[in-house]
């Protein structure tokens, strides 16, 4: 089987505390038993949960839909977002299977990474590392008005911000993904092509701007 | 101060407001810190059963008890009476404090049940000791029982089969040890997810009649080729049948989308050749289904009547090549095919061009791969000539010496990056067709068979495994299993048909076979 990975890079720092956070919670939670009546999604879609503060942490590691259980998520400390994209590359590497003659390999990954502030850490060493591995998609999002959208455009060409880090707005941001990975899951199992661009996803809601 | 000046305060009673006034007095707080004084410095005495003790009596009345073991100077700690009424009270105090701090470690707790499927065995061990609860005597889950699943106390286990699926909150309740009536009982709310049976998933929607190249959700066929007449009864032998089967994909019958494969089965009972063809229209090209069907039927009848005109010629150039392996020999029987076949190709792709055009719509919009396969028996054995352009697998496979041929090679696989389809301009220029074309003398097959990638993606996963005799194997053994291939056997288009509803996860596309056996 193929396996279609999908990584979730959470901002997990102190000023995501409170609502925020609880937001990010509920919007997993949502994604999951959602993605779970998705037949091509139950099917195909691997899911893993990276979040980074004062370092980065895989959460979860990848695991199939139907086997997922939610971690606990917390709030404190730093933006290491370097950190954050060395681990990703290291667990993509470890976890995305190669193709071989016998046995066909994963898809390549989709990556979906927020972030509401200012990386602390060395961001541009991480990247480095993020640069070799190879993704089918790769959506940064900017959550609220003290993110960096330029740090992100960085990682890459996909950027989407939301105006606000609050429940409501986070929770389409959430369900956009969701729907994302529904297409990729779909398209990958329909046609056997990969998700190659924006242009390619579910049109965003409106709490959702695409960053130009 | 005498202590009889406070008893009118105290006695009778209802003199609240007078005993505040009273305890104010400056000479009544400065006796009470005086006679405190007093009774500190001296030996501590300690009232007994102070509660029943009427308020009126005198001080030396009062007993005393020495604590010999309290040093004077000490303040004194009253040892606690060692009646059953204390006892009880304290008891009571004691299990409170416990419980506060069992809440506490119940609420520390990490307790998740394992995920579960929809009508497959669940099992979860939950010992309270591997929790870290042992002051627990007995568990209990309210909301197991509704989704099909019970805790058995005796082995500590969760099991049962669920009945539905979704995110259930589970609630988890616990008796301590010595649990009584009217104790609490410590309440956790656990989430359980069952995840729905994928299969369930998948919707059948039919496709709607009025699209337009609107075909069947699916097909099957069977020729029947009975026994040679032989000489007066004598010499008869059973000769090679064919099915077809072509079955939607669940990923189209999800949303109610057309089949894009095809398919053709023909036996010509005066030249004996067989032909058969199958088709994968592209899932993104919108009348790929018309594709497909064009092309398995234009290369059928093309084939048909060049086979029919030149039966003799065709004959001939076999028997040949067969007396003389050499290169001269094949060149010319490839020459041959290449006016049939390839010709019979080349009509295909001219009328998919012409439907285009007549719909005002592109030759890419009928997108579709091919494979066909022309087969005849000769004396010294089966001929067997192919065109393959596209993913999928022709393979010429004999059970009993484990010979396989695969005719040519899938294009657009794991390498290759893009499919190949008959529509590409590039595939119609005549050297591309001539490599195309393959043809092979065997002694005698189990079968030739014909796949679209719908069949040969799950079963083989990668071109490497299709040249594996032992994924042959496997699939024939999976086919027979199911479809009784013997001779003559009509009822095996339809098993044939019900086998290619097998199911691997993420491989949902339309599905094509045809075999000769």
């Amino acid at each position: 089987m193929r396996k279609l990975p999908v990584y979730l890079v959470l901002d997990t720092s102190g000023s995501m505390h409170g609502e925020p956070i609880e937001a990010v919670k509920n919007g997993v939670q949502v994604l999951v038993s959602t993605l779970r009546q998705d037949p091509y999604a139950l099917e195909t879609a691997h899911l893993s949960i990276i979040t980074f503060d004062e370092r980065a942490k895989q959460v979860s590691p990848l695991t199939e839909l139907s086997m997922f259980q939610l971690p606990s998520l917390t709030a404190n400390g730093t933006t290491c977002l370097g950190a954050a994209l060395s681990l990703l590359a290291e667990r993509i590497e470890a976890e995305v299977h190669k193709s071989t003659a016998e046995k066909k390999g994963d898809w390549r990954p989709l990556v979906f990474i927020m972030t509401d502030g200012a990386p602390t850490d060395n961001w541009e060493r991480g990247l480095e590392d993020f640069r070799k591995t190879k993704c089918a998609m790769v959506v940064a999002c900017a959550a609220g008005q003290s993110a960096q959208t330029k740090v992100l455009k960085k990682i890459t060409d996909t950027v989407v911000s939301l105006d606000t880090a609050d429940s409501m707005t986070i929770k389409a941001f959430f369900k956009w993904v969701s729907a994302s990975v529904s297409f990729g899951s779909q398209k990958v199992e329909s046609t056997h092509q990969e998700i190659a661009g924006m242009s390619e996803l579910p049109p965003p809601p409106p709490e959702v701007n695409i960053v130009l | 101060m005498n202590f009889n000046d406070i008893v009118p305060y105290l006695d009778p009673a209802d003199k609240e407001e007078s005993l505040k006034e009273f305890f104010g007095r400056e000479d009544i707080k400065s006796f009470l810190s005086e006679k405190w004084k007093e009774y500190t410095d001296t030996e501590v005495t300690l009232p007994k059963d102070t509660d029943e003790q009427p308020l009126s009596v005198q001080p030396e009345e009062i007993q005393t008890v020495t604590n010999p073991e309290t040093p004077v100077d000490m303040p004194f700690i009253p040892s606690i009476p060692d009646d059953e009424e204390t006892r009880a009270r304290y008891q009571s105090l004691f299990s409170e404090t416990r419980h506060e701090m069992f809440s506490r470690k119940l609420k520390g707790t990490h307790i998740q049940f394992q995920n579960g499927k929809v009508n497959q065995p669940y099992q979860m061990l939950l010992d309270v000791m591997d929790l870290g609860m042992p002051e627990v005597g007995r568990l209990e889950f309210i909301g197991l029982n509704e989704i099909g699943l019970n805790f058995n106390p005796e082995t500590c286990l969760v099991e049962g089969i669920p009945t539905t699926s979704g995110d259930f909150k589970i609630k988890l309740q616990c008796y301590l040890q010595d649990w009584k009536e009217g104790d609490p009982v410590f309440e956790k709310p656990v989430t359980l997810i069952i995840n729905p049976d994928p299969r369930a998933l998948w919707n059948s929607i039919p496709t709607p009649e009025d699209i337009p190249y609107y075909k069947p959700d699916s097909d099957c066929k069977y020729v029947k080729i009975g026994r040679t007449k032989g000489f007066l009864g004598m010499g008869a032998e059973n000769r090679k049948d064919m099915v077809a089967a072509s079955q939607r994909g669940r990923s189209h019958a999800h949303e109610g989308k057309p089949r894009d494969d095809d398919f053709s089965i023909i036996h010509n009972d005066n030249t004996e050749w067989y032909t058969a063809i199958v088709a994968d229209g592209a899932g993104s090209a919108e009348y790929s289904r018309k594709g497909s069907e064009i092309a398995c039927r234009t290369v059928s009848e093309v084939c048909d009547t060049h086979l029919t005109k030149y039966s003799k010629e065709i004959d001939e150039l076999i028997k040949d090549f067969d007396r003389d392996n050499s290169d001269s020999k094949r060149k010319k029987l490839g020459d041959a095919l290449y006016n049939i076949l390839g010709s019979a190709v080349f009509k295909a792709y001219k009328n998919i061009e012409q439907e285009a055009v007549g719909n005002d719509a592109q030759l890419k919009d009928y997108s579709t791969t091919l494979l066909v396969a022309l087969s005849k028996k000769y004396k010294f054995g089966w001929f067997v000539a192919t065109f393959w352009v596209g993913d999928g697998g022709i393979g010429i496979y004999n059970k009993e010496t484990g010979y396989l041929k695969i005719m040519g090679e899938p294009d657009g696989g794991d390498f290759a990056g893009q499919t190949r389809f008959l529509t590409m301009g590039e595939v119609m220029q005549p050297t591309e067709i001539y490599k195309r074309l393959r043809f092979e003398i065997v002694e005698d097959f189990t079968a030739l068979v014909l796949m679209t990638d719908g069949v040969t993606d799950p079963k083989f996963e990668t071109d490497s495994n299709l040249q594996k005799p032992e994924k042959w194997d496997a699939l024939w053994k999976d086919i027979t299993s199911k479809v009784e291939l013997t001779d003559d056997n009509e009822a095996s288009a339809q098993q044939l048909l019900k086998w290619l509803d097998f199911w691997s996860p993420g491989n949902h596309d339309d599905r094509t076979i045809a075999i000769i056996y």
